[in-house]
Protein backbone atom coordinates (compact mmCIF):
# COMPACT_ATOMS: atom_id res chain seq x y z
CA UNK A 1 0.00 0.00 0.00
CA UNK A 2 2.88 2.36 0.69
CA UNK A 3 4.26 1.82 -2.76
CA UNK A 4 1.21 2.55 -4.84
CA UNK A 5 3.33 4.68 -7.09
CA UNK A 6 5.87 1.98 -7.62
CA UNK A 7 3.04 -0.38 -8.49
CA UNK A 8 1.68 2.17 -10.91
CA UNK A 9 5.00 2.36 -12.70
CA UNK A 10 5.45 -1.38 -12.77
CA UNK A 11 1.90 -1.84 -13.97
CA UNK A 12 -1.17 -3.16 -12.24
CA UNK A 13 -3.42 -5.96 -13.46
CA UNK A 14 -6.86 -6.94 -12.29
CA UNK A 15 -7.32 -10.71 -11.84
CA UNK A 16 -10.71 -12.39 -11.81
CA UNK A 17 -10.99 -15.80 -10.16
CA UNK A 18 -14.02 -17.99 -10.49
CA UNK A 19 -14.73 -21.09 -8.49
CA UNK A 20 -14.77 -22.39 -4.96
CA UNK A 21 -11.94 -21.60 -2.60
CA UNK A 22 -11.00 -18.17 -3.83
CA UNK A 23 -9.99 -17.36 -0.25
CA UNK A 24 -7.57 -20.24 -0.21
CA UNK A 25 -6.03 -19.02 -3.42
CA UNK A 26 -5.56 -15.54 -1.97
CA UNK A 27 -4.06 -17.01 1.21
CA UNK A 28 -1.67 -18.98 -0.90
CA UNK A 29 -0.66 -15.86 -2.80
CA UNK A 30 0.03 -13.78 0.24
CA UNK A 31 1.91 -16.57 1.89
CA UNK A 32 4.20 -16.69 -1.11
CA UNK A 33 4.72 -12.94 -0.69
CA UNK A 34 2.68 -11.66 -3.60
CA UNK A 35 0.97 -8.52 -2.42
CA UNK A 36 -2.63 -8.14 -3.55
CA UNK A 37 -5.10 -5.39 -2.93
CA UNK A 38 -8.55 -4.21 -3.82
CA UNK A 39 -10.09 -7.64 -3.24
CA UNK A 40 -13.81 -7.60 -4.02
CA UNK A 41 -16.44 -10.28 -4.36
CA UNK A 42 -18.74 -9.85 -7.30
CA UNK A 43 -20.98 -12.88 -6.82
CA UNK A 44 -20.97 -16.29 -5.17
CA UNK A 45 -18.20 -17.62 -7.38
CA UNK A 46 -16.29 -14.57 -8.54
CA UNK A 47 -13.64 -12.60 -6.72
CA UNK A 48 -11.36 -9.98 -8.27
CA UNK A 49 -8.17 -8.43 -7.00
CA UNK A 50 -5.37 -6.22 -8.21
CA UNK A 51 -1.72 -7.08 -8.17
CA UNK A 52 1.52 -5.95 -9.65
CA UNK A 53 2.38 -6.86 -13.22
CA UNK A 54 5.77 -8.14 -12.11
CA UNK A 55 4.11 -11.02 -10.25
CA UNK A 56 2.03 -12.26 -13.14
CA UNK A 57 4.17 -15.37 -13.66
CA UNK A 58 3.97 -16.36 -10.02
CA UNK A 59 0.21 -15.97 -10.13
CA UNK A 60 0.03 -18.17 -13.23
CA UNK A 61 2.06 -20.82 -11.45
CA UNK A 62 -0.18 -20.66 -8.41
CA UNK A 63 -3.23 -20.80 -10.64
CA UNK A 64 -2.24 -24.27 -11.85
CA UNK A 65 -3.10 -25.72 -8.47
CA UNK A 66 -6.37 -23.85 -8.33
CA UNK A 67 -9.41 -25.78 -9.48
CA UNK A 68 -11.38 -22.76 -10.65
CA UNK A 69 -10.73 -20.36 -13.48
CA UNK A 70 -8.23 -17.51 -13.31
CA UNK A 71 -8.63 -14.71 -15.79
CA UNK A 72 -6.46 -11.65 -16.23
CA UNK A 73 -8.48 -8.59 -16.95
CA UNK A 74 -7.61 -5.03 -17.76
CA UNK A 75 -4.22 -3.63 -17.03
CA UNK A 76 -3.48 -0.31 -15.55
CA UNK A 77 -0.44 1.78 -14.91
CA UNK A 78 2.54 2.96 -16.82
CA UNK A 79 3.40 -0.06 -19.02
CA UNK A 80 -0.16 -0.25 -20.28
CA UNK A 81 -0.35 3.47 -20.83
CA UNK A 82 2.88 3.21 -22.75
CA UNK A 83 1.49 0.42 -24.88
CA UNK A 84 -1.57 2.47 -25.69
CA UNK A 85 0.66 5.41 -26.45
CA UNK A 86 2.67 3.33 -28.89
CA UNK A 87 -0.51 2.12 -30.50
CA UNK A 88 -1.47 5.73 -31.06
CA UNK A 89 2.05 6.67 -32.08
CA UNK A 90 0.88 8.78 -34.96
CA UNK A 91 -1.06 10.97 -32.66
CA UNK A 92 1.84 11.32 -30.25
CA UNK A 93 4.27 12.11 -33.03
CA UNK A 94 1.85 14.69 -34.32
CA UNK A 95 1.61 16.32 -30.92
CA UNK A 96 5.38 16.38 -30.50
CA UNK A 97 5.84 17.71 -34.00
CA UNK A 98 3.32 20.41 -33.29
CA UNK A 99 5.18 21.46 -30.16
CA UNK A 100 8.45 21.35 -32.05
CA UNK A 101 7.10 23.50 -34.88
CA UNK A 102 5.74 26.02 -32.40
CA UNK A 103 9.08 26.04 -30.61
CA UNK A 104 10.85 26.55 -33.89
CA UNK A 105 8.55 29.33 -35.01
CA UNK A 106 8.82 31.01 -31.63
CA UNK A 107 12.54 31.35 -32.17
CA UNK A 108 12.36 32.99 -35.55
CA UNK A 109 12.37 36.70 -36.12
CA UNK A 110 8.97 37.56 -37.48
CA UNK A 111 9.21 41.28 -37.76
CA UNK A 112 11.74 44.04 -37.61
CA UNK A 113 10.33 47.38 -36.56
CA UNK A 114 12.35 50.49 -37.10
CA UNK A 115 11.01 53.65 -35.57
CA UNK A 116 12.17 57.19 -35.88
CA UNK A 117 14.25 56.80 -39.03
CA UNK A 118 13.85 58.45 -42.37
CA UNK A 119 13.04 56.03 -45.20
CA UNK A 120 16.58 56.31 -46.46
CA UNK A 121 18.05 55.58 -43.06
CA UNK A 122 15.63 52.72 -42.57
CA UNK A 123 16.71 51.17 -45.82
CA UNK A 124 20.32 51.60 -44.79
CA UNK A 125 19.71 49.99 -41.44
CA UNK A 126 17.83 47.06 -42.95
CA UNK A 127 20.65 46.47 -45.38
CA UNK A 128 23.20 46.48 -42.61
CA UNK A 129 21.00 44.23 -40.47
CA UNK A 130 20.86 41.74 -43.32
CA UNK A 131 24.65 41.80 -43.41
CA UNK A 132 24.83 41.12 -39.69
CA UNK A 133 22.33 38.29 -40.12
CA UNK A 134 19.29 39.85 -38.53
CA UNK A 135 16.53 39.25 -41.01
CA UNK A 136 12.91 38.26 -40.95
CA UNK A 137 12.72 34.49 -40.97
CA UNK A 138 16.11 33.95 -39.41
CA UNK A 139 16.71 31.99 -36.25
CA UNK A 140 17.21 34.07 -33.17
CA UNK A 141 19.71 31.55 -31.84
CA UNK A 142 22.02 32.18 -34.74
CA UNK A 143 22.08 35.90 -34.17
CA UNK A 144 24.07 38.14 -31.96
CA UNK A 145 22.41 39.42 -28.85
CA UNK A 146 20.74 42.85 -29.01
CA UNK A 147 23.70 44.63 -27.44
CA UNK A 148 26.10 43.35 -30.05
CA UNK A 149 23.65 44.20 -32.81
CA UNK A 150 23.43 47.68 -31.38
CA UNK A 151 27.16 48.06 -31.25
CA UNK A 152 27.63 46.79 -34.79
CA UNK A 153 24.92 49.02 -36.16
CA UNK A 154 26.32 52.06 -34.45
CA UNK A 155 29.75 51.45 -35.86
CA UNK A 156 28.64 50.52 -39.38
CA UNK A 157 25.74 52.79 -40.21
CA UNK A 158 26.82 56.33 -40.81
CA UNK A 159 24.69 59.08 -39.44
CA UNK A 160 23.39 57.13 -36.46
CA UNK A 161 23.65 58.87 -33.13
CA UNK A 162 21.95 56.24 -31.09
CA UNK A 163 19.93 53.14 -31.76
CA UNK A 164 17.85 51.32 -29.19
CA UNK A 165 17.59 47.60 -29.81
CA UNK A 166 14.96 45.62 -28.03
CA UNK A 167 13.70 42.11 -28.57
CA UNK A 168 10.10 41.47 -27.70
CA UNK A 169 9.32 37.83 -28.26
CA UNK A 170 10.00 37.28 -31.92
CA UNK A 171 10.07 40.94 -32.93
CA UNK A 172 13.04 43.23 -33.11
CA UNK A 173 12.33 46.82 -32.23
CA UNK A 174 14.77 49.50 -33.24
CA UNK A 175 14.47 53.06 -32.12
CA UNK A 176 16.67 55.37 -34.09
CA UNK A 177 18.04 58.78 -33.39
CA UNK A 178 19.74 60.23 -36.40
CA UNK A 179 22.58 62.60 -36.41
CA UNK A 180 21.41 66.02 -37.43
CA UNK A 181 24.51 66.92 -39.27
CA UNK A 182 24.50 70.60 -39.97
CA UNK A 183 24.57 71.14 -43.67
CA UNK A 184 27.72 72.78 -44.71
CA UNK A 185 27.04 76.43 -44.89
CA UNK A 186 27.25 77.80 -48.33
CA UNK A 187 29.71 80.57 -48.65
CA UNK A 188 27.70 83.06 -46.75
CA UNK A 189 28.72 86.07 -48.63
CA UNK A 190 31.91 87.82 -48.00
CA UNK A 191 34.68 86.60 -45.82
CA UNK A 192 38.35 86.88 -45.12
CA UNK A 193 40.81 84.08 -44.78
CA UNK A 194 42.78 84.11 -41.56
CA UNK A 195 45.53 81.95 -40.15
CA UNK A 196 44.42 78.95 -38.12
CA UNK A 197 47.72 78.80 -36.24
CA UNK A 198 51.14 80.30 -36.01
CA UNK A 199 53.05 79.49 -39.16
CA UNK A 200 55.44 80.59 -41.82
CA UNK A 201 53.67 81.06 -45.12
CA UNK A 202 55.29 78.97 -47.84
CA UNK A 203 52.80 79.10 -50.67
CA UNK A 204 49.73 81.12 -51.53
CA UNK A 205 47.01 80.08 -53.94
CA UNK A 206 44.39 82.77 -53.95
CA UNK A 207 41.28 82.15 -55.99
CA UNK A 208 39.27 85.07 -54.77
CA UNK A 209 40.26 87.98 -52.65
CA UNK A 210 43.44 89.83 -52.13
CA UNK A 211 46.51 88.36 -50.53
CA UNK A 212 47.75 90.38 -47.58
CA UNK A 213 50.75 88.27 -46.67
CA UNK A 214 53.81 87.23 -48.64
CA UNK A 215 55.82 84.05 -48.85
CA UNK A 216 58.16 83.30 -45.99
CA UNK A 217 56.25 85.69 -43.78
CA UNK A 218 55.58 84.61 -40.22
CA UNK A 219 51.93 84.84 -39.28
CA UNK A 220 50.24 84.61 -35.92
CA UNK A 221 47.06 82.74 -35.25
CA UNK A 222 44.04 84.77 -36.41
CA UNK A 223 46.11 87.06 -38.61
CA UNK A 224 44.50 88.13 -41.88
CA UNK A 225 45.87 86.20 -44.82
CA UNK A 226 43.57 86.95 -47.70
CA UNK A 227 41.29 89.94 -47.55
CA UNK A 228 37.74 89.85 -48.80
CA UNK A 229 37.90 93.44 -49.96
CA UNK A 230 38.95 93.79 -53.55
CA UNK A 231 39.10 96.53 -56.05
CA UNK A 232 40.84 99.81 -56.16
CA UNK A 233 40.20 102.37 -53.51
CA UNK A 234 37.47 104.04 -55.49
CA UNK A 235 35.23 101.04 -55.74
CA UNK A 236 35.79 98.63 -52.94
CA UNK A 237 33.91 95.35 -53.23
CA UNK A 238 33.36 92.51 -50.84
CA UNK A 239 33.90 88.93 -51.98
CA UNK A 240 34.09 85.58 -50.26
CA UNK A 241 37.80 85.08 -50.18
CA UNK A 242 38.84 81.63 -51.32
CA UNK A 243 42.16 80.01 -51.60
CA UNK A 244 44.76 77.94 -49.95
CA UNK A 245 47.59 79.20 -47.88
CA UNK A 246 50.22 76.62 -47.16
CA UNK A 247 52.21 77.32 -44.11
CA UNK A 248 54.92 75.61 -42.18
CA UNK A 249 53.71 74.81 -38.69
CA UNK A 250 55.37 73.16 -35.75
CA UNK A 251 54.30 70.46 -33.43
CA UNK A 252 55.95 68.94 -30.45
CA UNK A 253 55.05 65.45 -29.32
CA UNK A 254 56.44 63.19 -26.71
CA UNK A 255 56.14 59.42 -26.98
CA UNK A 256 57.04 56.48 -24.85
CA UNK A 257 57.90 53.04 -26.13
CA UNK A 258 58.68 50.08 -23.91
CA UNK A 259 61.55 47.97 -25.14
CA UNK A 260 59.84 44.71 -24.15
CA UNK A 261 56.18 44.02 -24.68
CA UNK A 262 54.08 40.96 -23.96
CA UNK A 263 51.39 40.15 -26.44
CA UNK A 264 48.47 37.81 -26.60
CA UNK A 265 48.02 36.76 -30.17
CA UNK A 266 45.14 34.63 -31.35
CA UNK A 267 46.39 31.77 -33.47
CA UNK A 268 43.12 31.31 -35.30
CA UNK A 269 42.43 27.94 -33.73
CA UNK A 270 39.06 27.78 -32.08
CA UNK A 271 36.77 25.23 -30.48
CA UNK A 272 33.02 25.67 -30.25
CA UNK A 273 30.86 24.09 -27.61
CA UNK A 274 27.10 24.20 -27.45
CA UNK A 275 25.11 23.80 -24.29
CA UNK A 276 21.52 23.72 -23.19
CA UNK A 277 21.22 25.27 -19.77
CA UNK A 278 18.50 24.75 -17.25
CA UNK A 279 19.25 26.88 -14.26
CA UNK A 280 22.59 25.76 -12.89
CA UNK A 281 22.66 22.59 -14.89
CA UNK A 282 24.11 22.68 -18.37
CA UNK A 283 23.82 19.90 -20.86
CA UNK A 284 26.39 19.75 -23.65
CA UNK A 285 24.63 19.09 -26.94
CA UNK A 286 27.43 19.54 -29.40
CA UNK A 287 31.18 19.93 -29.29
CA UNK A 288 32.27 17.36 -26.72
CA UNK A 289 35.93 17.63 -27.51
CA UNK A 290 37.77 19.54 -24.87
CA UNK A 291 40.26 22.03 -26.14
CA UNK A 292 43.95 21.50 -25.53
CA UNK A 293 44.96 25.13 -25.56
CA UNK A 294 47.50 26.27 -23.06
CA UNK A 295 46.35 29.86 -23.31
CA UNK A 296 42.95 30.77 -24.55
CA UNK A 297 40.27 33.39 -24.63
CA UNK A 298 36.75 32.33 -23.87
CA UNK A 299 33.64 33.87 -25.29
CA UNK A 300 30.10 33.05 -24.28
CA UNK A 301 26.97 33.67 -26.23
CA UNK A 302 23.70 33.09 -24.46
CA UNK A 303 20.22 32.92 -25.89
CA UNK A 304 17.08 32.07 -24.02
CA UNK A 305 14.66 29.89 -25.91
CA UNK A 306 11.16 31.24 -26.10
CA UNK A 307 7.89 29.46 -26.56
CA UNK A 308 4.90 31.44 -27.82
CA UNK A 309 6.46 34.65 -26.61
CA UNK A 310 7.33 33.34 -23.16
CA UNK A 311 10.94 32.66 -22.55
CA UNK A 312 11.51 29.16 -21.26
CA UNK A 313 13.92 28.56 -18.39
CA UNK A 314 16.08 26.75 -20.90
CA UNK A 315 18.94 28.64 -22.39
CA UNK A 316 21.15 27.93 -25.33
CA UNK A 317 24.74 28.76 -24.67
CA UNK A 318 27.62 28.74 -27.09
CA UNK A 319 31.14 28.79 -25.77
CA UNK A 320 33.95 29.60 -28.09
CA UNK A 321 37.54 29.04 -27.08
CA UNK A 322 40.15 30.90 -29.07
CA UNK A 323 43.68 29.70 -28.77
CA UNK A 324 46.07 32.45 -27.90
CA UNK A 325 49.79 32.65 -27.90
CA UNK A 326 51.90 34.69 -25.65
CA UNK A 327 54.67 36.34 -27.47
CA UNK A 328 57.36 38.67 -26.38
CA UNK A 329 58.51 41.52 -28.51
CA UNK A 330 61.79 43.08 -27.61
CA UNK A 331 63.60 45.93 -29.27
CA UNK A 332 67.12 47.14 -29.07
CA UNK A 333 67.58 50.78 -28.21
CA UNK A 334 67.89 51.86 -31.80
CA UNK A 335 64.87 49.85 -32.80
CA UNK A 336 62.82 51.14 -29.93
CA UNK A 337 63.74 54.64 -30.85
CA UNK A 338 62.76 54.03 -34.44
CA UNK A 339 59.43 52.59 -33.39
CA UNK A 340 58.82 55.45 -31.04
CA UNK A 341 59.46 57.90 -33.81
CA UNK A 342 57.07 56.04 -36.08
CA UNK A 343 54.46 56.05 -33.40
CA UNK A 344 54.91 59.76 -32.93
CA UNK A 345 54.53 60.30 -36.64
CA UNK A 346 51.37 58.21 -36.78
CA UNK A 347 50.04 60.08 -33.81
CA UNK A 348 50.56 63.39 -35.47
CA UNK A 349 49.13 62.25 -38.79
CA UNK A 350 45.94 61.24 -37.07
CA UNK A 351 45.60 64.78 -35.78
CA UNK A 352 46.34 66.54 -39.04
CA UNK A 353 44.16 66.86 -42.10
CA UNK A 354 44.80 64.53 -44.98
CA UNK A 355 46.52 67.05 -47.16
CA UNK A 356 49.07 68.02 -44.56
CA UNK A 357 52.58 66.71 -45.05
CA UNK A 358 55.32 66.27 -42.52
CA UNK A 359 58.32 68.17 -43.76
CA UNK A 360 60.87 67.37 -41.17
CA UNK A 361 61.41 66.06 -37.71
CA UNK A 362 63.95 66.52 -35.02
CA UNK A 363 64.44 64.64 -31.82
CA UNK A 364 64.76 67.15 -29.06
CA UNK A 365 65.17 64.80 -26.16
CA UNK A 366 65.75 61.09 -25.73
CA UNK A 367 65.71 59.24 -22.50
CA UNK A 368 66.09 55.56 -21.60
CA UNK A 369 64.67 54.61 -18.28
CA UNK A 370 63.02 51.51 -16.78
CA UNK A 371 63.18 49.68 -20.08
CA UNK A 372 61.39 52.50 -21.85
CA UNK A 373 62.40 54.96 -24.50
CA UNK A 374 61.02 58.41 -24.06
CA UNK A 375 61.27 60.77 -26.99
CA UNK A 376 60.34 64.35 -27.43
CA UNK A 377 60.06 65.16 -31.12
CA UNK A 378 59.64 68.38 -32.99
CA UNK A 379 57.84 68.18 -36.32
CA UNK A 380 57.69 70.62 -39.16
CA UNK A 381 54.45 70.29 -41.05
CA UNK A 382 53.24 71.82 -44.25
CA UNK A 383 49.51 72.39 -44.18
CA UNK A 384 46.72 74.66 -45.18
CA UNK A 385 46.39 77.25 -42.50
CA UNK A 386 43.63 79.33 -44.08
CA UNK A 387 40.22 79.39 -42.46
CA UNK A 388 37.29 81.55 -43.41
CA UNK A 389 36.16 84.40 -41.26
CA UNK A 390 33.05 86.39 -42.15
CA UNK A 391 33.55 90.09 -42.69
CA UNK A 392 31.98 91.96 -39.82
CA UNK A 393 30.58 95.44 -39.67
CA UNK A 394 33.73 96.54 -37.89
CA UNK A 395 35.87 95.36 -40.77
CA UNK A 396 33.74 97.30 -43.18
CA UNK A 397 34.04 100.46 -41.16
CA UNK A 398 37.79 100.03 -40.93
CA UNK A 399 37.98 99.52 -44.65
CA UNK A 400 35.86 102.60 -45.29
CA UNK A 401 37.97 104.63 -42.93
CA UNK A 402 41.07 103.57 -44.76
CA UNK A 403 39.36 104.33 -48.02
CA UNK A 404 38.33 107.73 -46.75
CA UNK A 405 41.86 108.44 -45.63
CA UNK A 406 43.00 107.60 -49.11
CA UNK A 407 40.33 109.75 -50.70
CA UNK A 408 41.10 112.75 -48.51
CA UNK A 409 44.75 112.32 -49.28
CA UNK A 410 44.13 112.01 -52.97
CA UNK A 411 43.57 115.65 -53.89
CA UNK A 412 46.88 116.68 -52.49
CA UNK B 1 1.60 -29.37 31.12
CA UNK B 2 4.77 -27.68 29.87
CA UNK B 3 2.84 -25.58 27.36
CA UNK B 4 0.44 -24.42 30.00
CA UNK B 5 3.29 -23.43 32.28
CA UNK B 6 4.82 -21.45 29.45
CA UNK B 7 1.54 -19.62 28.85
CA UNK B 8 1.35 -18.69 32.49
CA UNK B 9 4.91 -17.47 32.46
CA UNK B 10 4.15 -15.22 29.43
CA UNK B 11 0.99 -13.95 31.07
CA UNK B 12 2.87 -13.04 34.22
CA UNK B 13 5.70 -11.41 32.28
CA UNK B 14 3.39 -9.18 30.25
CA UNK B 15 1.48 -8.09 33.29
CA UNK B 16 4.51 -7.40 35.44
CA UNK B 17 6.63 -5.74 32.74
CA UNK B 18 3.86 -3.80 31.03
CA UNK B 19 4.56 -5.32 27.63
CA UNK B 20 1.94 -5.10 24.87
CA UNK B 21 -0.18 -8.24 24.93
CA UNK B 22 -0.47 -8.62 21.16
CA UNK B 23 3.28 -8.98 20.82
CA UNK B 24 3.78 -11.34 23.71
CA UNK B 25 0.73 -13.50 23.32
CA UNK B 26 0.07 -13.57 19.57
CA UNK B 27 -3.27 -11.88 19.91
CA UNK B 28 -4.86 -9.91 17.10
CA UNK B 29 -4.64 -6.13 17.26
CA UNK B 30 -7.72 -4.58 15.72
CA UNK B 31 -7.96 -0.96 14.74
CA UNK B 32 -11.23 0.49 13.53
CA UNK B 33 -11.96 3.88 12.13
CA UNK B 34 -15.66 4.35 12.79
CA UNK B 35 -17.43 1.89 10.59
CA UNK B 36 -15.35 2.68 7.56
CA UNK B 37 -12.16 0.71 8.03
CA UNK B 38 -11.06 -2.23 10.03
CA UNK B 39 -7.41 -3.09 10.29
CA UNK B 40 -6.43 -6.42 11.79
CA UNK B 41 -2.85 -7.39 12.59
CA UNK B 42 -1.73 -10.87 13.55
CA UNK B 43 -4.32 -12.86 11.64
CA UNK B 44 -3.51 -16.29 10.34
CA UNK B 45 -5.29 -16.30 7.00
CA UNK B 46 -8.50 -15.60 5.16
CA UNK B 47 -11.24 -18.18 5.56
CA UNK B 48 -14.22 -16.72 3.76
CA UNK B 49 -14.70 -13.48 2.03
CA UNK B 50 -17.80 -11.89 0.57
CA UNK B 51 -19.13 -8.34 0.47
CA UNK B 52 -21.22 -9.01 3.62
CA UNK B 53 -18.93 -11.17 5.68
CA UNK B 54 -15.24 -11.77 6.27
CA UNK B 55 -13.96 -14.61 8.36
CA UNK B 56 -10.36 -14.65 9.48
CA UNK B 57 -8.34 -17.34 11.14
CA UNK B 58 -6.58 -16.36 14.34
CA UNK B 59 -4.02 -18.17 16.46
CA UNK B 60 -6.84 -19.15 18.71
CA UNK B 61 -10.26 -19.33 17.17
CA UNK B 62 -11.68 -17.16 14.41
CA UNK B 63 -12.84 -13.59 13.86
CA UNK B 64 -16.09 -12.91 12.05
CA UNK B 65 -16.71 -9.44 10.64
CA UNK B 66 -20.14 -8.61 9.32
CA UNK B 67 -21.23 -5.56 7.42
CA UNK B 68 -21.87 -4.31 3.92
CA UNK B 69 -19.94 -3.83 0.69
CA UNK B 70 -16.58 -5.10 1.91
CA UNK B 71 -13.43 -4.82 -0.13
CA UNK B 72 -10.01 -5.90 1.01
CA UNK B 73 -7.84 -2.88 0.52
CA UNK B 74 -4.62 -4.65 1.37
CA UNK B 75 -3.77 -8.10 2.48
CA UNK B 76 -0.39 -9.16 3.76
CA UNK B 77 0.60 -12.41 5.50
CA UNK B 78 -0.27 -11.04 8.94
CA UNK B 79 -2.20 -7.87 8.23
CA UNK B 80 -5.46 -7.07 6.51
CA UNK B 81 -7.27 -3.83 5.85
CA UNK B 82 -10.96 -4.08 5.05
CA UNK B 83 -13.04 -1.21 3.79
CA UNK B 84 -16.82 -1.04 3.78
CA UNK B 85 -19.45 -0.64 6.46
CA UNK B 86 -18.55 -2.66 9.54
CA UNK B 87 -21.54 -3.65 11.65
CA UNK B 88 -20.54 -6.58 13.81
CA UNK B 89 -17.40 -8.16 15.11
CA UNK B 90 -17.68 -11.62 16.58
CA UNK B 91 -15.02 -13.88 18.12
CA UNK B 92 -15.69 -17.52 17.48
CA UNK B 93 -13.99 -19.84 19.93
CA UNK B 94 -12.14 -22.53 18.06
Amino acid sequence: MNNQWLAFFQGVIVVYIQGQGAERFINQLIRSRIPVWQVTRHDERTVSFSCSLTHIHKIRRAARDFEGEVRFSKGDGFPFLWKRLLKNAGFVIGALLFLFVILLLSNIVWRIDINGATPKMEHEIRKELANIGVEEGEFILKMDDPETVQKKLLSRVKGLTWIGVEMKGSTFHFRVVEKNEPEEKKQAGSRHLVAAKDAVVTKLFVEKGQAVVKRNQFVRKGQLLVSGFIGSEGNLREVGAEGEVLGETWYRTSVEMPAETHFHLLTGQQVNKHFLELGEFSLPIWGFKSHSFAHYKKEEQEHSISFLGFSLPIKYNKHTYYESEQSLRSYTRQEAEKRALEAAREDLKAKLSEKAAIQGEKILQREFRNGKVKLSVHFQVLENIAVGKPITQGDRENARKKHNEHSTREPE
Amino acid sequence: MGKKWGEQMKNWLTRSMNLPEDVMMDLPRITMIGQLHIYIENHRGLLTFSDKEVRLLLTKGQLLIKGQSFTIKTILPEEILIEGKVEKLVYLEG
